[in-house]
């Protein structure tokens, strides 16, 4: 079985708890990181806004690309740390799409996903709390979507 | 062309206006992606070619805005002189160490931060400089990028009328009407602070959710890296606040701001040729030369509309829809300024208001003063609305969105119709209670 599993710098806990809960016969592990080139666009638009060519200084923009893969380069040993063994795919793009694009490619039969990048200690349940590439990986994967929520038991029960 | 032609005065203003309306066409949808330095100068060329304005007129008017195009060549040097010292980096890191490892802190201080460099160094050093620097610093530390980067995008706007160094908005509108420094604060700081504050609260609201954790000190890059030479980033801090403090006496004295910012700029200048930190061909390159052409483009276009009378029958259809009272003033002011930055972007806006504000000379004082104040706060806060550009780009956005194409860019647009009207709003009242 080709488990694909989506890092996002906040959940590698998580998801090799969430690994545990698969048989390990046959297992092999995915682990996905995708740089988000989103905010590049948004410091484009900007100076776009501002009259100026889209891209910024070399040396500044060298700096931003550096720090990007830095950061994608650490989260993945990270999560070697974690489920060693597992293939690594880094992509940079638009994190929903290249998740669903990835998981096609490399044939996966399953992908483990968070709701969301979690950066509070407490998390809430409620409405909203799937965020929009946890969603999007849902509603277009290629395969069975195993979505890792956290436990949540101590703020029940909701009100009926 | 039409010097030797004999043509009905009509036909020149109908052709002048249908250049002038094409060239902001041209600006609004940028096709082939022109720059639109080219689209600008190929309005005002085509019109002196047309002879709807003389060489000789066309050169007064660059000639009248020596103050508007000196100021930018001195604020953009000063940013690029200030980054080539490693300033920015050095204050993002200080004010992610002031942060004691909270999200929230940190946040609060790269508005804090934004605010500061808005003010000194115009929204220009905060949206181009401070955005990309604090992109590198929270993807570092691996906090939430975008809430980061929304917050320099928009403070730079929201605190660019601060002081009339702030936005080079406000210099091309107090080039043609000089406000005095105790006049522009009084019209205009208290409903900057409101505004910002405004910001603040409901960028906490949205994003509270991004904004509760922590960071890890280890992840903080060590201060001493940022500074890439020690006696000349001293030497530009020094600089820089010899330059602030110029600023406001030269805005109380009336002396031309374009001055000070060029002087300081070239004081960096020496500093860093002198320490060998950058040479004249790579500081040149940090400036955005093209920006000279389109504000001569714009100005000669706006120039030859002025002289066919339609920016005067603008300016009085502006005052005829306020009422000739303050509060319709400052309303109307802002909401023309606001949606037009929207549709042709805030520097053509500025002029064509600027040219528009000259018709109004006789109505009273306070009136006056709410259009000029309103103009400068509209331009400042009004590009935040349509955050990805202006308004042909969100439509273009919509267009794709309903080809069934997914655009990140509406979830920008999202934030921008949220908290910008609020401010817009606000901003108009107290701007009016205070003429």
């Amino acid at each position: 079985m080709r488990v694909l599993c989506c890092l996002d710098g906040t959940n590698v806990e998580p998801i090799s708890r969430a690994t545990t809960l698969l048989s390990p016969e046959a297992l092999t592990l995915g682990l996905i990181y995708v740089i988000d080139k989103g905010p590049h666009h948004e410091i484009e638009h900007a100076r776009e806004r501002h009259f100026r060519p889209p891209v910024p200084a070399p040396a500044r923009e060298h700096e931003m690309v550096e720090v990007e893969q830095g950061s994608a380069q650490e989260i993945i040993e990270e999560g070697l740390r974690h489920l060693s063994g597992a293939e690594t795919l880094q992509r940079e793009g638009r994190p929903e799409r290249e998740i669903v694009n990835a998981a096609a490619e490399w044939q996966a039969d399953l992908i483990i996903i968070c709701p969301r990048a979690e950066y509070r200690d407490k998390h809430k349940i409620g409405p909203k709390s799937v965020g929009h590439v946890a969603r999007f990986v849902l509603d277009h994967a290629p395969c069975p979507v195993f979505l890792v929520r956290p436990m949540n038991r101590d703020q029940f029960p909701i009100k009926r | 062309m039409f010097q030797f032609i004999s043509v009905p005065e009509l036909t020149k203003t109908l052709i002048a206006s249908f250049v002038g309306v094409l060239t902001l066409i041209g600006i609004m949808t940028r096709p082939f992606r022109w720059n639109e330095a080219i689209i600008a100068m190929g309005g005002a060329g085509l019109l002196l070619l047309l002879g709807l304005i003389s060489p000789a007129d066309a050169f007064s008017t660059l000639c009248r805005d020596w103050n508007t195009f000196l100021f930018f060549l001195g604020m953009m040097g000063l940013s690029a002189l200030a980054e080539a010292a490693g300033l920015f980096d050095w204050l993002a890191v200080q004010a992610a160490r002031f942060a004691r490892q909270r999200a929230w802190l940190l946040f609060l201080n790269v508005f804090l931060l934004g605010t500061l460099i808005s003010m000194i160094l115009s929204n220009d050093a905060t949206a181009l400089i401070l955005t990309p620097v604090v992109y590198v610093l929270v993807t570092k530390l691996r906090l939430p990028v975008l809430p980061f980067l929304f917050a320099c995008t928009f403070i730079a706007d929201t605190a660019s009328f601060l002081l009339p160094v702030s936005n080079p908005i406000n210099i091309i509108i107090l080039s043609r009407f000089p406000l005095d420094l105790l006049t522009f604060l009084r019209l205009l700081l208290l409903p900057s602070l409101i505004v910002i504050a405004i910001n603040v609260g409901v960028f906490f609201l949205l994003y509270r959710r991004e904004l509760q954790g922590q960071f890890k000190p280890e992840r903080l890059p060590p201060v001493n890296e940022t500074i890439k030479h020690r006696a000349y980033f001293r030497y530009t801090y020094l600089v820089l606040v010899g330059v602030a403090i110029a600023y406001v006496l030269a805005s109380a004295a009336r002396f031309p701001l374009s001055l000070v910012a060029v002087g300081g700029a070239f004081l960096l200048l020496i500093g860093a040729l002198g320490w060998k930190q950058t040479t004249l061909w790579e500081t040149g390159k940090r400036i955005s030369w093209s920006i000279f052409g389109f504000i001569a483009g714009m100005s000669i276009v706006v120039r030859s509309i002025e002289d066919t009378g339609l920016t005067t029958k603008f300016g009085h259809w502006l005052l005829d829809l306020s009422g000739g009272g303050t509060f319709g003033a400052v309303i109307v002011g802002t909401a023309g300024a606001a949606i037009g930055t929207n549709l042709i972007n805030n520097i053509p806006m500025a002029v064509v208001m600027t040219s528009a504000l000259g018709s109004m000379q006789h109505a009273p004082v306070a009136v006056q003063h709410g259009f000029i104040a309103a103009t400068m706060f509209g331009c400042a806060l009004g590009p935040n609305l349509t955050t990805v550009g202006s308004l042909a780009t969100v439509l273009w956005l919509l267009i794709l969105r309903r080809q069934g194409i997914d655009v990140s860019g509406l979830d920008y647009f999202k934030v921008g119709v949220i908290v910008t009207p609020i401010m817009l709003l606000a901003g108009a009242l107290t701007i009016w209670l205070l003429l």
